[in-house]
């Protein structure tokens, strides 16, 4: 079936399609009368009812009115046009579209200024590392059962890793397991997992500034989230400390006591 | 309507009457469609109690070509008094759809129709008047 084809309906609405154009054509009138056109059995037809309807109409108007009356309408506000309304005009399929594009980027912009003000340098490495964390499973890790603080020595030791200094609020945690692995954008990393929590420590190299080449600071515990995973980060001395677990900010906070969010 | 210029004013006096004491009551014309309605019906009201157009089957024909042609030839007060003869819906169809004025959907509320019948309507409507145009003001080809 030909899509210029008219069904019955629409042959019966070119039957009454408007004599001039209006601005709120109804949808199914513009595609019978579209396809009406379009047709070149029903073209001829239409176009002669449509000359037949507008001699009509030009006749119409050309019926004398009275002076009374016509003083009467010379008041333009005697009859009230209907206001188109808001909550119709917000039904419309385009205005919905258009509200529904704009609220996902509204939402997709918004959601770009919270992580940029939340972003601290090495943040994109701890959110890279909290990935890790989630994929990481117990036997790839050596077993070392110790507190946490007292691998420091452990990582210099065998490494010859400075500063990888596990913080007081996290030291007396028992340890399961450690490794040390090379990472593309982290360089040196140090993994420890802890009994509590089924908790992780990275240790990690810090950001350096291109030119200077010296560290990039921040002060305090910062906290990144990345796919139902947590992390809580502070960086000492060059190198950056981030303890994670999968969880919520919330859940390491008692740890960090007050730190910055 | 009325195919009388008095009686149309008249309604149209009645009409006004009406929506004015309607607003000194609080309660005016919710929309400009209440005036037409309103009007539809003194004009139907007013159209029985005059003389009466004979019932009978018009027979249709198909719009000519050239019909815009002869329908120049007539003049207004014709044309109102063939709409007037009309019998009711068809005439408020004709009536209204002429004018020119209402979207669809304002027709079919203002004439209480669905589309199909409006339609139906409207086209008889049309086919008989062309029938009459060709009686009345036959069409020649010298005159193209």
């Amino acid at each position: 079936m030909s899509v210029f084809r008219l069904s019955r309906r629409e042959k019966a609405l070119t039957r009454i399609a408007p004599i001039t154009e209006k601005p709120h054509t109804d949808r199914r009138m513009r595609i019978a009368i579209l396809r009406a056109k379009r047709r070149t059995v029903t073209a001829t037809q239409f176009a002669h009812q449509q000359a037949f309807d507008r001699a009509v109409s030009a006749l119409v108007q050309a019926i004398p009115v009275s002076t009374e009356i016509a003083d009467w309408f010379r008041n333009e506000k005697l009859i009230p046009q209907k206001k188109r309304s808001w909550k119709k005009a917000a039904r419309n399929p385009v205005v919905l579209s258009i509200a529904l594009a704009l609220a996902v980027i509204a939402g997709v912009f918004v959601l770009g200024v919270m992580e940029r003000m939340s972003d601290f340098p090495g943040s994109k490495t701890a959110r890279k590392l909290l990935t890790v964390a989630a994929s990481t499973r117990g036997n790839q890790l050596d077993p070392v059962q110790t507190e946490a603080g007292a691998l420091s020595d452990f990582f210099f030791m065998k490494f010859r890793l400075e500063h990888y200094d596990v913080p007081p609020e996290f030291a007396a945690l028992q340890t399961a397991g450690c490794r040390v692995f090379d990472d593309e954008e982290a360089g040196r990393v140090a993994q420890i997992s802890v009994s509590e929590k089924r908790m992780q420590f990275f240790l990690f190299p810090a950001e350096r500034n291109v030119k200077d080449g010296k560290p990039r600071e921040f002060e305090g515990w910062r906290y990144v989230e990345q796919e139902g995973w947590a992390g809580a980060v502070q960086m000492r001395a060059g190198v950056i400390f981030m303890a994670c677990l999968r969880g919520e900010q919330k859940d390491l906070e008692p740890y960090v006591g007050a730190a910055k969010p | 309507m009325t195919g009388h210029a008095a009686k149309a004013q008249e309604v149209f006096q009645a009409t006004l009457r009406e929506a004015a004491l309607r607003a000194a009551h609080d309660q005016p014309p919710k929309d400009r469609l209440w005036f037409f309605r309103d009007a539809r019906w003194r004009c139907l009201i007013v159209a029985e109690q005059g003389l009466q157009a004979e019932s009978g089957h018009l027979e249709g024909t198909e719009i000519a070509p050239h019909a815009a042609a002869q329908i120049g030839h007539l003049h207004p007060e014709q044309l109102a008094v063939w709409i007037s003869a009309a019998p009711d819906p068809q005439r408020s169809a004709l009536a209204a759809y002429y004018l020119d004025e209402f979207s669809l959907r304002e027709m079919l509320t203002l004439l209480e129709v669905k589309a199909g019948e409006l339609s139906v309507l409207v086209s008889s409507g049309r086919r008989q008047f062309q029938a009459w145009l060709d009686a009345t003001t036959p069409h020649y080809e010298d005159e193209a």
